[in-house]
């Protein structure tokens, strides 16, 4: 098979980047694993903050929807339920439907793998009823199953905060908040206010101890300054923030650098969202760890570079476009947080000094 | 519990489907992974870690951690948070290694 332009990943950013690409009549193939296009932002019911200018506010299924709408009347070719197992000698990539393995030729690829969630260990973590803040939640709005009665939740992000609102929704008891900081990471301060009103605690500088249980989770005990407290749960929801999917760069053989703000390595880029590998470009999550809106403004400039490289566009018009978004991605991050725009900038900066390359880390 | 009246989303589950777990019907519907209809059955072990021989559930439900590996209609090994169910599918505990690599005597 052969395709002007490999999009690995349908979330927010891959969607983006596809239709900036369709638009301008290149030929699109978009691959995922999943059999859903919209990737995480399928399970977010939540309103998402700060869309870029082009988007109306909306929640995070109905922008999924939204973007995969935009799409429909352009000729794209969807590999749903295909994963990327490797890469041919030829620069070929190996895609599998989970029977057979058949290779793809394209002119550029975008690798938009997005993140995965980190886990938060402590002894007997592993039990089952403990899952991450990001798995409740497709439970919760994707398979429409209640994961558990009574929760606690191991985190105090807006992702945290978001997750414990919507489990109370669907009839979860959620008992607490277990924030090993001195203060709530969360910004929302209206998220805050509701979830106080709701009277769920907020424990501060505090950890889980110990989880016990015979084949699941049943009971915690949660250390608070010099306090211990056992707690009676059938689930716990961790959130121990998120880093960049980066499977697919190692087997490219790209380099990589670290940025704790962005979500520790990341493969290098410049300002084209360029890896060092000339036919790879990167968007969303997977190029640093940031809000929503950013992650579709990251897609669209993946996009409109690429169509500049294979001459879709005219660079002057590329550029003009490019400046509207590197702005409207300025003020999106630096909204957000302003530690992670200064992180992109110095690790774009770095492009030039590689620090790892062709390395195996994990 | 499956969540039959969703507070933003509505009743969205429709077409109920019987899959088996360990020889034994659970009522599961049709948009559900594997792992979900379980867990919405209170079945949240779904297998044993080789080393320390400890009970593995569903953790991540993004295909990454693995932890949610089970036999199903005689696939060892199939990452449950990642195939929905199907009308009769057959699902067992991933509690030992499958012949394959007790044969061989892989890592």
């Amino acid at each position: 098979m052969e395709t002007d332009i490999l999009i690995i990943g349908a979330g927010p950013a891959g969607l983006a980047a596809a239709f900036e690409m369709a638009s301008k009549g290149l030929d699109v193939t978009i691959v995922d694993e999943s059999i859903t296009m919209g990737g995480q932002l399928n399970q977010q019911t939540q309103v998402i903050p700060s869309l870029p200018s082009s988007f109306q506010s909306m929640r995070g299924f109905e922008l999924a929807a939204h973007l995969t709408k935009q799409l429909e009347e352009y000729d794209i070719r969807y590999l749903l339920g295909h994963r990327v197992i490797g890469f041919y000698k030829d620069g070929s990539v190996g895609i599998t439907d989970e029977q057979d393995v058949f290779a793809v030729k394209a002119k550029k690829i975008i690798v938009a793998t997005g993140a995965a969630e980190n886990a938060v260990a402590f002894p007997k973590w592993t039990l089952p009823g403990v899952m991450t803040i990001g798995a409740a939640q497709t439970m919760i709005n994707r398979d429409f199953v209640q994961p558990g009665k009574e929760a606690v939740i191991v985190g105090s992000s807006d992702f945290a905060l978001d997750a414990a609102l919507q489990l109370s929704e669907v009839g979860v008891h959620v008992k607490g908040f277990i924030e090993k900081n001195a203060g709530i990471l969360s910004r929302d301060l209206e998220k805050i206010e509701q979830v106080k009103k709701m009277g769920i605690p907020i424990y501060l500088d505090s950890f889980i101890k110990e989880a016990r249980g015979m084949g699941a989770v049943e009971e915690i005990e949660i250390e608070i300054g010099t306090r211990v407290l056992t707690e009676k749960v059938d689930l716990v929801c961790v959130d121990g923030g998120r880093s960049p999917i980066l499977d697919i760069f190692y087997q490219l053989g790209c380099s990589f650098g670290y940025q704790k703000e962005l979500g520790g390595w990341v493969p290098q880029y410049n300002h084209q969202f360029q890896t060092d590998r000339q036919d790879i470009f990167l968007a969303g999550n997977a190029a640093g760890i940031s809000t929503q809106g950013v992650l579709l403004v990251t897609g669209m400039l993946a996009g409109i570079n690429v169509c500049e490289a294979v001459g879709a566009i005219t660079k002057t018009i590329a550029d003009e476009e490019k400046d509207f978004l590197w702005k409207e991605l300025e003020i999106l991050e630096t909204k957000y947080n302003p530690n992670i725009w200064e992180a992109r900038n110095r690790h774009m900066e770095n492009f030039a000094h590689p620090v790892i390359k062709e390395q195996f880390l994990s | 519990m499956h969540i039959q009246h969703h507070p933003i989303l509505g009743g969205q589950l429709h077409k109920p489907v019987t899959i088996y777990f360990n020889d034994q019907p659970y009522k599961a519907y049709e948009q559900q992974t594997v792992a979900a209809a379980l867990m919405a059955n209170d079945i949240k072990r779904l297998g044993l870690s080789r080393n320390l021989v400890q009970p593995r559930g569903l953790f991540c439900t993004r295909g990454r951690c693995c932890s949610c590996y089970m036999t199903v209609n005689g696939e060892d090994h199939v990452r449950t948070c990642m195939v929905k169910v199907e009308e009769g599918m057959k699902i067992y505990l991933n509690d030992e290694d499958p012949d394959v690599r007790r044969e061989f005597c892989g890592d």
